[in-house]
Order: C-alpha cells, then structure tokens, then sequence
C-alpha cells in the first residue's frame, strides 16, 4: 500500500513561500515566536531565534498569505558536529492550526532540505515526541529513519525519536577531526544536544 | 556521567547565570559572583560601562546582532527574559503576592495531617519518576521550613526559626508533621547519594539538584528514627484526642516512613537488606485503604517555592501524581529493589550475574533510577564480587576453556628463568598470557554491565558503543592466540586447545551484544514497517554466525572429549561433560534466533510485495544511503558484520521493485510448494524446535537459575512468537489461495503492527503482525 493520505503539495495561489533574512526581523520575528511558543508550555528567550535566525537565516522559510501574515515557519542550523559530518539541524517547524493539513509543513521541510543540500550537508537530523505520529509521518514520507530513541528528552517527561536523514554517502563513516574542535560551539557535556520542550510541536500534515 | 543536557536547559542554565546581552562580552552573573565573595581580601574596583554600553548599542540597527564565537546555544537555551510571566519567576501578576500567607503553625487536623502526608508521598515519586524536587517535594512549605535557613542542629530545624511565644508553638499533630517530613528528607538525602554514585543521567533518569538545600548530610539515619519513634509516641499517647481510625492510619504512615528510611540507609548491612523491603510492601495496603481518610491542603503546597529555590529557572507547573499511581510506583520501587536484593545471593558466576542484570534490566515496568542504582551498588559491592577466580577469567573458562592445558594450575608455579635473555617456558607462557587477557578484558567487561543498568533507550545506544570496545579487545585477543597457540606447539598439546579459542569467545559475546541491539530497536520501534524484513534478515546472519562459532567449540568438545577418555583421564572428561549444557542451550537459542528473524524477514518480504505494509515515497532518500544509516554502529566491526548494499538489496528485494516485482512473485505466490511459502514454514519449525530445546534444557544449563521465572517467561514468549507467527503465515496463504489475487485489496485481508509497550506483542523485540480480514 502507498503511504496513505500523503497530503496533495497543492498550489495554493495565496500562499507564497520566503526566504527569511535578518533584515526582516523587525516585520517578522514577533509573529515567528508567536507561532513557534504557541504550543510550547516554556517560551524560548529571544536569543534563541536570535542565534538561529542570525546565523543561518537563510535556512528559515515562513509561509505567507496574501497579506503577509506568517502561515508557517521553519527554523534550522547547519554546521560541522562533533561527529565529523556537517550536519543540519531542524530546530523549530509551526503552522497555524487553521492551515494544517494542506501541506504546507512538509513544504517548508522539503525548502529547507534542499538549502541544507545545496550547502553540502552530510545529514539532516531533528527530534520529535515519540507520540507526535503527524510529525513522524510527515518526516517519514520524506526520507527520514529513527536513529534513536531519547529517553525522558521532553520537560514533560516524554521520550523523542532522533530522525536522521543521510545526504552523502560516507556519511557513517565521518569521524570527529581531532584538530576541528570548537567550531564556535562548545559541547559542555558531551550530550546529544537537543531543544526539548516540544519544539516539533504545532505541526500536522 | 552527569549529562546536563539541554533539553532540560533552564535548569542547566541556572549553573551557567546567563541572563545574556547581545554585548560584546556578556555580563553574566559568573563574572559577578566573585564580587559578592571578595577573596583573601582583594577589594573588587567596579567600572562602570553603561555609558560605553549604551554608545555602543546606539549604533546598531535593529535586528544587528553582535554576537561572539562563545555565545552557544546552550546559553541561549538557558537565558530568560525578564518580565516575561512565562518565563521570569519574579514576575508577580496584579495583585499577586511574592510569598505565600500559609502559617505553617497553624494547628492541623488529623485528617489534614494525612492528606499533607499522603500528597508528600506523592511527590516523593514524582520525584523518582525524573522530576526536579523544585516541581515536587521542594513545593512544600512545611518541608522549605526545615531546611531554610540551613541549620546544623536538627532541634532548630522546626517550621519555626528562632523564639516564638509558648502559645504558637506547633501542637502534637505539627510535631508528628515534622518527624514525618525530616524522615521523608533524609531518605531523599540517601536516594541522591546512592543514585549520584552509581552511572546514571541528570535529567533524564533523575534529578540530583537540591537547590543549596542540604539534606541534614551530616545527621546520622538514627536521630531521625528517634524523632519518628516519639511521633508515634504522641500519636499512640491516650490523651491525644483523635478517632481510632485516624489514629492508626497517621501511626502506619510514620511506621512506613521508618520502615522506608531504614531500606534507604546506605550503610545497611548486606544480610540484612532482604529483610527491608518485603515489610514496607506489606503495609502498603493500609496507606492505600486509609487514603480516603486524609484531607487535602492546597495551601500548603505552592509553585511559588521555586522563587526561593533558583531565580534563573522559569516557574514550572507542580508535577502531580494520583495518590493510586504514586503507591504503585512506590510498590514497583519497592519490588524491584526486593529483587535486586537476590543479587547477592546468586551462584558466583558472572554468567547468572549477567542473566541477572540483563533480565532486570528487562522488566516490565522498567524499574527507576534508584532501584538501577540500588542494584548497581550491589553488583559492585566489594563483598559481593568476593570471588577466587577473576569474572572475566571464569566466563572464559566456561566456554573455551573446560578441562584445557590453557588453565593447569600448574602453569602458574613456574618461575621465570634467572636470566631474562632466556625464553620463559611455555606453561609459564600460558600462565603469562592468559593473566594478560584477564586484565585487558577488565574494562570492556566492566563497560557491558555498566551499559546492563541504565535505562532501556540507554542500553541500547550505550551497547553500540559497548561492542566497539569488545572489537578492539577481539583483536588483542587475536594476537594472545597466536601466542597460546606456539606455546601449545612447543608442549605438543596443539589438539588439546581450542584454535583461537580467546577470539572466540570474546566474538562470541560481541554477536550476542549485537543481536541484544538489533531486538532492542525493534522493541522501541526504532525500525519502520517496511525496514523489519532488512533488519531481521541482519539479525539471523548474526545469530547465524553466533551459531557457527559456537559449532567450531562443540567439536572441539567432542574431540577433547574422546581425547581425555582415550587418555583415561575420567576427571578432566567429566568437566568437558559438564560444560556441554551451556553450549548446547546457547547452541539451540542461537538456532532458535536465526531461524525466527529468518522466518520473520522472509514473511515481511511477501507482505511487502503484496503491498500490504505502508511504503513511504521518499522522495529525499537513497535507498543505499538509509542502509548505510541502519549499519552505522556496525560499520568498522571486524570481521565485517554489515552485508555490502548489492547483497543486502538481493535478499530483501528477490523479485526486484516492490511496486513492480518480477512475474515470478506471482507464480511463486500462487505455488504453495515454493520457496517462497515453505522457506518460511521450514525457518518457522526449526525455530520453534530450538526454542523447545531451550526451554527443555532450563535456566540452569545457561545459567539463568537465579532469574529461572523472568528466564522460562522470555523463553515462553519467544515460542508464543513463534507460534502467532505460523497464524499471520497462515491468515496470508488463506487469503492468497483462495483469491489468486496478488494485492491487499482484493485479498481482503489487513496487516496489524501491534504496538510496543501495550503488552500487545508476546516478545517486545519479535514484531508479529497480525493479519485480519477485512470487514
């Protein structure tokens, strides 16, 4: 059986998809944080979307309608892990719930695979809650594989998945470059670092 | 191996005082700390940069950051926002108070000292569920009373500081309230420090963080059991004006309490710990049939508390548990530890110790933090692990070595030549190079029981870590062999040791550690529908080559075997005897593993064709690529255990493209007499019989005795596998032979996954769809 129900990319002629980009913090990260802390029962603090938008706005893409309001958003990272691979991270996917259903997130997924492609990226990896079955799904039918399973990863005690999508082949093979540490990002603790608190949230297909 | 992640960053954060800036520098409260703490009398000299700060800001565009390499993510998890309600805890609402009116002097009820302590329980395993004492226990007031401000002198820790007049002084019911709660902190102190000793994770299996509050460290567990005998002394005392009911439900709750504490204490001695626990499980029963007794305060419990305990943290709702799962979980803590405690008086063999942890580790619920760390304190507890003979040594022994020239005593009472340019002789070779081994399996030995006691999701990813280690020592091992195996050529005795016998061992546990991590994915659902045909395939051709390694030590057995009885030499022919049990039940188990993946891969392989499972598009994925993520643990094992990718598509995919397979699919499906059907029948039987053989042969011949029950019900499940199985085969071919149809819709018939941890699988790592018809 084909994957049921795989949601039609209809072309919705009112929406349209953009490239975020620093300069338009102003108009748009109010209504960014707003979307994303819907579901969240800890806001994050602005330095958080400061630290992605700042550093990799060009791997934000919002969805907007015909008047400009935000629709969606998806927010990731891309740099060198510890692991040795480049890695891309989603870190952050919302649409609001009036448009769930069409689509519109795995869209915004696909944008954002294929900048982290473009870039290079050896994987793409994310967290989602192991109940979020939406989420799972919408990844799933793109290419994503569980990797792991997180134990107790969300504040609310619920455990994640780690879904890994390979780029490049090799990429198991990579090993940490013993002179590459420190890329800017010290790793304290040696964990699997993650954004918890649901961040994945907000989300259908 | 504390791991403060980020996920739970707030709480982290509070280590890290980062209320950051977008300045340059920062100007986190780290760097302020030592001015409030002036060292060996420095003065601090204090700059003022506002000015500076504020020019500097001017000339940014908004939505400019400025931003450092050292400004990480961690830290922008861990920042707040001030003013924001949701995340400042300061943040008082209009006409909200800073602290709460609740006088805890207030004399209580009967009834309300029941419901305090029975909601007390109640985040007590909350708080040994995972949650920070911040969102459970360290909401009581009564409880902040004790411990703040910190006093040494457990008579000055009251609800009160300091002189109060005679008539507010707290009543019989408060003074029974505070025996109750310094017990309940003491037994907090111990669980930190039994768990905080033991291999574990912050946060994620428990939260250790007590907030600058110290949990009377220092005070010795026998205060405390005074303190709780004169409560019950109080309570039993006849003037007490109180209904008899009342009465003894407040006295069991006191009596549970020092029963509790008691368990708890870090130092009980190790022929008593079995006594413990079965006592507090007893009465249990009474705390859940007097619950209803008990009146709820609300006041004296409140979110608030987390003002005074960290200022960094956003406040976070109270965790709150149903008294009826808070028992239940005090029972499951209760009876996991009552189990651990059979620990110490298991046979000393490291294979029942291994049976052990892992079967432990098995249970279901899964147990917590604390019994894990209850256990782990006992498997290395020096008096426990007292044994002659080294536990890697005697692991070594039972499998490659029964009645070997290898281990002869003897070879140890040789002294090695004066001269040291002279060859040492080869019994004294042996001797040299198996203590060698010894010692360099001390650590990967260590490391697979350490990964045995961690959570479920833990042992599985700590175990592909585990096995690396086991990969490395394999090679060593190599070169120990060659060793052996020239210093048995100059005895003569080559045909009385086993061909790379160390080798074979340690391959040996490596394969059954690998084939531990591919059941564990299937029992947490790591594999996709459409992957449990590739990954059971994975599993039988280790299971297989587990099993063939085992061969080559049977016939050596048998060979040894005849030797020694040729030789007349009865005693050393009696221990290969002797051994043979274990070999012949890891023997059939491996048979049994590789012929039920097989058996399962080859059925997931027909549903797969016949469209039965979902087949996401993928549009963003290479087939090769996933296989490639799927083999990731495995790809630098040597030998290698990973299958190439051209082999690995063969077997899976026989008829080519599941969307377009072979006209051969078709043919094959239709002829019950074809491979197809009756690889699937043949692997199923053989299966079933291995795990008869299993099952006849018992726990004790693979030295399973000390877990015989947990050990027959896993072998059961595997059969009921097995069995369920023959049904699903059945339910398809029906379908099929009686349509001669080749889709799932016109077969009228549906494939049902049941799910992981609803006790809707026989075995969570054997997934068995079931088929059903289709309405």
């Amino acid at each position: 059986m084909e994957d049921q129900k795989a949601p039609e990319t209809k072309e919705e002629p009112d929406l349209q998809y953009v490239q975020y980009e620093p300069a338009k913090e102003e108009q748009f990260l109010p209504a960014i944080r707003q979307l994303i802390s819907k579901d969240l029962s800890e806001p994050y603090s602005i330095y958080v979307y400061r630290y992605f938008l700042y550093q990799w706005g060009y791997l934000c893409y919002m969805t907007l309608d015909a008047n400009n309001s935000l629709i969606g958003v998806i927010v990731c990272k891309l740099e060198p892990h510890r692991s040795g691979t480049f890695r891309g991270y989603i870190a952050m996917l919302a649409v609001q719930e009036t448009y769930r259903g069409r689509g519109i997130a795995t869209n915004l997924v696909r944008l954002a695979i294929e900048a982290m492609a473009s870039r290079s990226a050896d994987e793409i990896v994310l967290e989602t809650e192991v109940t979020n079955t939406a989420s799972l799904k919408l990844y799933e039918r793109l290419g994503f594989l569980r990797s792991k399973r997180l134990h107790r990863y969300y504040l609310n005690g619920n455990a994640a998945f780690r879904l890994i999508l390979y780029l490049k082949e090799g990429t198991a093979l990579k090993r940490p470059d013993p002179a590459g540490q420190g890329h800017g990002h010290v790793h304290e603790h040696g964990h699997e670092h993650g954004y918890g608190m649901g961040i994945e949230s907000g989300m259908t297909s | 191996m504390a791991d403060a992640s980020l996920r739970h960053s707030t709480a982290s954060a509070q280590d890290q005082n980062t209320i950051l800036t977008n300045n340059e520098s920062g100007c986190s409260k780290a760097q302020e700390q030592p001015l409030r703490h002036p060292l060996g009398g420095i003065t601090p000299k204090i700059h003022d940069v506002t000015e500076k700060f504020t020019k500097a800001c001017n000339a940014l565009e908004v939505g400019q950051l400025v931003k450092d390499d050292y400004f990480t993510l961690f830290e922008s998890i861990g920042a707040i926002e001030i003013m924001d309600p949701k995340m400042d805890s300061g943040f008082l609402q209009p006409g909200e108070t800073l602290e709460d009116d609740y006088d805890c002097l207030t004399p209580l009820l009967p009834e309300e000292l029941i419901g305090i302590m029975d909601q007390l329980l109640c985040y007590e395993m909350a708080w040994h569920t995972g949650y920070p004492l911040s969102q459970t226990l360290f909401t009581s007031l009564y409880i902040d009373k004790l411990l703040w401000p910190e006093t040494r002198i457990l008579e000055r820790a009251q609800f009160y500081r300091g002189d109060i007049p005679d008539d507010k002084r707290p009543g019989p019911l408060l003074q029974v309230l505070r025996a109750y709660c310094l017990a309940l902190i003491k037994g907090c102190d111990f669980v930190i420090a039994k768990i905080a000793a033991r291999d574990y994770f912050e946060e994620e299996d428990f939260c250790t963080q007590t907030y600058n509050r110290v949990l009377f460290v220092s005070i010795p567990m026998d205060v405390f059991l005074r303190e709780l005998d004169s409560a019950m002394e109080v309570v039993e005392d006849e003037s007490l004006e109180i209904n008899t009911a009342l009465r003894s439900a407040i006295h069991s709750r006191l009596e549970f309490r020092k029963d509790f504490l008691r368990a708890q204490d870090l130092d009980l001695p190790l022929d008593l710990i079995s006594y413990s626990w079965p006592t507090i499980l007893e009465n249990l029963g009474t705390l859940k049939n007097t619950h209803q007794l008990g009146q709820v305060v609300p006041g004296a419990f409140s979110t608030k508390m987390q003002r005074r305990l960290a200022s960094t943290v956003p406040p976070r709702p109270i965790v709150e548990l149903e008294f009826k799962d808070a028992l239940e979980k005090l029972q499951q803590l209760c009876t996991d530890c009552k189990e651990a405690t059979r620990f110490i008086s298991l046979p000393q063999d490291p294979l029942e110790y291994q049976s052990f942890l892992w079967f432990f580790a098995s249970r279901s619920p899964a147990p917590l933090a604390y019994s894990r760390s209850y256990l782990a304190t006992l498997l290395f507890h020096p008096d426990v692990l007292q044994t002659s003979v080294s536990l890697p040594l005697s692991d070594v022994k039972t499998l490659v070595f029964p009645a070997s020239p290898v281990l002869d005593p003897v070879n140890w009472t040789f002294s090695p030549p004066r001269n040291p340019m002279l060859p040492k002789p080869p019994r004294l070779q042996l001797a040299m190079l198996v203590d060698e081994f010894v010692d360099r399996c001390g650590q990967p030995y260590l490391d697979l029981w350490v990964a045995l006691g961690q959570n479920r999701c833990r042992l599985r990813r700590m175990l592909t870590h585990v096995i690396t280690g086991w990969d490395m020592l394999q090679a060593d091992a190599s070169s120990v062999d060659a060793d052996i195996s020239q210093a048995a050529e100059e005895l003569g005795i080559t045909d009385q040791v086993l061909e790379f016998s160390l080798s074979t061992w340690v391959y040996h546990k490596k394969l059954w550690m690998i084939e531990k991590i591919i059941l564990l994915g299937f029992e947490q659902d790591i594999y996709l529908p459409d992957e449990f045909s590739g990954m059971y395939l994975f599993l039988s051709l280790i299971a297989t080559r587990r099993k063939e390694l085992l061969k080559r030590v049977e016939a050596h057995y048998l060979r040894r075997g005849e030797q020694l009885l040729k030789s007349r030499n009865l005693r050393d022919a009696q221990e290969v005897d002797d051994a043979g049990p274990y070999l012949d039940s890891l023997l059939a188990e491996a048979e049994g593993v590789a012929s039920l993946s097989l058996a399962l891969a080859r059925f997931y392989i027909i549903l797969l064709y016949l469209h039965m499972l979902p087949l996401p598009k993928r549009p963003f994925a290479k087939e090769e690529l996933r296989y490639e993520l799927r083999m990731k643990p495995f790809l630098s094992l040597q030998p290698p255990e990973a299958p190439p990718f051209e082999d690995f598509k063969a077997h899976t995919q026989p008829y080519g493209d599941f969307a377009a397979p072979d006209p051969a699919f078709q043919l094959d499906l239709n002829d019950m007499a074809s491979d197809l059907w009756t690889e699937v029948d043949r692997h199923l039987k053989a299966a079933k019989e291995a795990f008869a053989d299993v099952k006849k042969m018992g726990p004790k011949a693979v030295k399973a005795e000390g877990v015989a029950t947990a050990w027959n019900k896993d072998v059961q499940s595997a059969l009921a596998s097995c069995i369920a199985l023959g049904v699903a085969v059945a339910g398809v071919k029906g379908a099929v032979s009686k349509t001669n149809a080749a889709s799932s819709e016109s077969l009228g018939i549906k494939v049902v996954i049941p799910e992981s941890g609803a006790g809707k699988r026989y075995a969570e790592g054997w997934i068995v769809a079931k088929i059903l018809k289709m309405e």
